[in-house]
């Protein structure tokens, strides 16, 4: 059985990370996903790298090859008549659609959830936007940065004294395109119920503000605002981020009861100190137990610091950069990286499933190479009733 | 209960606490599943705070942890609405029946122990499977249920740092930085969402239910994946910008006029960058050779973040937002609790959601992830106090009488009351 999701079928006008990140999730757990570029240049995220082929940036941009593995793709200009007719061909076979253009933009190509229902009534269509479809920032233009502003996570990240900053990674959009994933397979079971399909509003800046863990309620509970705490847990001590002898471990100082593992562990009568034994003794005393841990710190290795916490109990870790992350005993252990090999690219580790479903009879994860600009126009085409000479045509026309 | 809700068909069986867990069940619960929500007298969801917690913890309205502090704990109450609220011990014989039962009439278990403690209760997915031969099982441990580091723990803060995220957050030159969150929690939460859907659709054209095997790191490091692959490219690991972007600029945090008020900006392209020359009223800006390409602009940040730093710096972060998106230039204010609660677009799309609790009076928490047209998400119940659908459910689902719940309550099977704590 190849994929827990075989037989759904995706057209897919996403770009970008929030959108693609949706449909990867689909087609690597087995949908057939087409995606649809703008014929010439593509996903835009084409242009960002680094590029495996200098030659060829945009078939071999990191970003891309990640986000797209098991995808079909499919060039159509959207905004010529028959580019429009056939996405909505397409769409008319589909369950689902994605797209996160902004709002408006799926209207104007004649594509909006009115026509696309029309043809088929039972279709699942996701909208992935900055703001969401409706409201007075509708047409807000926004990149991560902005995103994790107005979603309140900027605000408590970083230190007290400095800017507030945003997260390395983009992961206002990618948190964005998980959730839009379960939203859509929510809206999957609605429609596979009852055929009644539906329009799935996602805003990226909600998605922040929907993880924002306990931010928005402690304000609303007790007027206490959230502060930036910088490397140190909110109204915690012993508990973050420190320096150790070959970069910088997490320390977890809790739950309380295993804190003496703390002192034990680095050697140290004075961390045994009665006053530090509770949480709320080491929030106050927060300094001098840091001074304490670091001169320990600084002599032990990262990944022996995380271990020796681990053997007691504690829930230490350590900063794990790429390679950290490649050369993970854990992690190569369990198999988890999928070798794949691109044409253009060539052979690279990527991540593989983020969760592992076993049924023992079949692999649930469908892992595929990124595909080519426009590598799936005659498959698909074809499938709609274009012989060779008729796409040949459709091309001469610009339309693919 | 007005609205279709898609998932209305599903009960979920949850055993997981903190975050992970509870929010990829707060996301189905939104949804119309069924969640039951499992706890121990002895060591219930941690988020729930200590039994007697010191006063002026922030997390209980107006600081006051008052009586029954585990029922008025804001980190719990903000995931747990619309799932039933029961507790069970597992060591005590009558407890396990009654869990049996209810592992046989449900759909899902979700939990997230530490690695093996289900089994060690004899309760593993094969003696589950026994029980109900369609289950999904989804366990979530840190670091999944195989290898060197299965019996290891790690939690939301731990995971951002094993998974590379932390590496490449941070100010320039500086060291790496934790999120303002535990943002590896909700990322697992999510992921495991879906995947337990796909394996829900799965089982109803097969018959067949499955373990899912959970690891939050691999989840963590699967959504940033892109960064391996570039890593694996060029050789390079990611580098600590602070705000700028590797890949555009203008991009950065600019302060404004009042204390920690600040304006971002977030330029992608040319077009856009020409648009922020005009909209700062610079408009020679834009044919200045050191910023003519996205190329050119990188190279020369530092200019551009002194040009936008000294534009903004008398401004009010709204006016400066305003101003610019009047361009279409992406922007927006960094805002605070109160900004997001009192904001006319949050406002308008009934963001957030107004939650009455029993023991903690109304109060504003996070709203539905997504708005769907035909089956929105509703808040069924705020998140229950401990115990509280005891009755309830052991009663109308699983059909016990009374007087034999009486037994479990007095034998401490079951209670509303806490025995003990385990907070991290």
């Amino acid at each position: 059985m190849p994929g827990l999701l075989e037989g759904v079928k995706v057209i897919d006008f996403t770009h970008y990370f929030a959108g693609p990140y949706c449909t990867k999730l689909l087609a690597t757990l087995g949908a057939e996903v087409i995606k649809i570029e703008r014929p010439g240049s593509g996903d835009p995220i084409r242009a960002i790298p680094p590029f495996a082929s200098q030659r060829q940036p945009g078939e071999s941009g990191a970003w891309f090859l990640y986000l797209n593995t098991s995808k079909k793709s499919v060039t159509l200009d959207l905004k010529t008549e028959k580019g429009r007719d056939l996405a909505l061909k397409l769409v008319a076979e589909a369950d689902i659609v994605v797209e996160n253009f902004a709002p408006g933009v799926m209207g104007r190509l004649g594509l909006d959830y009115e026509a696309l229902s029309g043809v088929n009534p039972a279709l699942v269509m996701t909208s992935i936007s900055n703001y969401g479809q409706t409201g007075p920032y509708r047409d807000w233009k926004a990149d991560e940065i902005n995103l994790y502003a107005t979603g309140g996570l900027m605000n408590i990240t970083g230190e007290p004294e400095e800017p507030p900053l945003k997260e390395g990674a983009p992961l206002s959009q990618l948190g964005a395109g998980q959730n839009a994933f379960v939203a859509t397979m929510t809206a999957l079971f609605h429609a596979e119920d009852t055929e009644e399909g539906q329009h799935i509003d996602l805003a990226i800046a909600e998605y922040a503000t929907n993880v924002l863990e306990n931010a928005l309620m402690q304000y609303s509970y007790s007027g206490v605002e959230f502060t930036r705490v910088g490397n140190r847990g909110y109204g915690r001590a012993a508990w973050g981020i420190y320096p150790c002898q070959d970069g910088f471990v997490g320390i977890i100082a809790g739950p309380d009861q295993n804190w003496p593992e703390v002192s034990n562990i680095m050697d140290s009568e004075e961390l045994a100190d009665p006053r530090f034994a509770s949480r709320q003794g080491r929030l106050l005393n927060a300094d001098e137990v840091d001074a304490l841990m670091l001169p320990w710190l600084l002599e032990h290795d990262k990944v022996d610091i995380f271990k020796a916490g681990q053997d007691h109990g504690l829930g230490f870790s350590f900063v794990a950069g790429m390679q950290d992350i490649l050369e993970m005993e854990q992690l190569v252990a369990r198999d988890y990286f999928v070798e794949l090999d691109h044409p253009i690219a060539g052979n690279y580790r990527y991540p593989g499933p983020p969760i592992s479903p076993d049924s023992g009879k079949f692999e649930a994860w469908v892992y595929r190479r990124a595909p080519l600009l426009a590598e799936h126009n005659l498959a698909v085409l074809g499938d709609l009733g274009y012989d060779s000479q008729g796409v040949e045509q459709l091309f001469a026309e610009g339309v693919i | 209960m007005s609205a279709a809700q898609p998932l209305k068909n599903f009960r979920i069986l949850d055993l997981s606490r903190i975050w992970a867990g509870p929010y990829c069940t707060k996301l189905l619960a939104d949804m119309g599943a069924e969640v039951i929500k499992m706890e121990s007298l002895r060591v219930y969801d941690s988020h729930r705070g200590p039994i007697t917690p010191a006063p002026g913890i922030a997390a209980y309205p107006d600081s006051d942890p008052g009586e029954e502090a585990w029922n008025r704990n804001g980190w719990f109450n903000c995931l747990h609405m619309s799932k039933y609220g029961i507790t069970l011990e597992l060591t005590e014989e009558k407890g396990r029946r009654v869990f049996e039962e209810l592992v046989s009439i449900s759909d899902v278990v979700v939990e997230n122990f530490r690695q093996g403690s289900l089994s060690r209760l004899g309760y593993d997915y094969e003696t589950l499977r026994q029980i109900r031969p369609d289950l999904i099982y989804a366990s979530m441990p840190a670091f999944g249920n195989s290898g060197p580091w299965q019996n290891y723990v790690a939690y939301g803060i731990g995971q951002e740092q094993l998974s590379g995220m932390a590496h490449m957050t941070g100010y320039a030159n500086d060291g790496p930085m934790k999120s303002g969150i535990n943002h590896g929690d909700p990322i697992t939460g999510s992921h495991a969402a879906g995947v337990l859907l796909a394996a829900l659709r799965y089982r109803r054209r097969t018959g067949k239910g499955m373990f899912v095997d959970v690891s939050q790191q691999e989840s963590a490091v699967a959504l940033i994946g892109g960064e391996v692959v570039a890593y694996q490219i060029s050789g390079e690991e990611p580098e600590r910008m602070g705000n700028h972007s590797p890949w555009f600029a203008p991009q950065n945090a600019y302060p404004c006029a009042g204390e920690d008020r600040w304006v971002t900006i977030g330029v992608t392209n040319d077009t856009q960058w020409r648009s922020l020359a005009e909209a700062i009223g610079q408009p020679e800006l834009a044919d200045d050779p050191r910023f003519a390409t996205n190329q050119d602009r990188l190279q020369h940040r530092r200019e551009l973040d002194q040009i936008l730093g000294a534009w903004a710096a008398d401004k009010d972060m709204w006016d400066a937002t305003h101003q610019l998106q009047e361009k279409n230039v992406p922007a927006g204010p960094v805002l605070r609790g109160p900004d997001l609660l009192d904001n006319p677009h949050y406002t308008d799309r009934g963001t957030f959601n107004y939650v009455d609790h029993p023991r903690t009076g109304p109060k504003w928490y996070q709203g539905f992830a997504w708005r769907m047209s035909k089956t929105p998400g509703q808040v069924h119940w705020p998140s229950p106090t401990l115990g509280q659908h005891n009755r309830q459910i052991y009663r109308e689902l699983l059909g016990i009488r009374d007087e034999s719940i009486d037994d479990l309550e007095s034998g401490g099977v079951i209670g509303t009351k806490p025995t003990g704590s385990r907070i991290i």
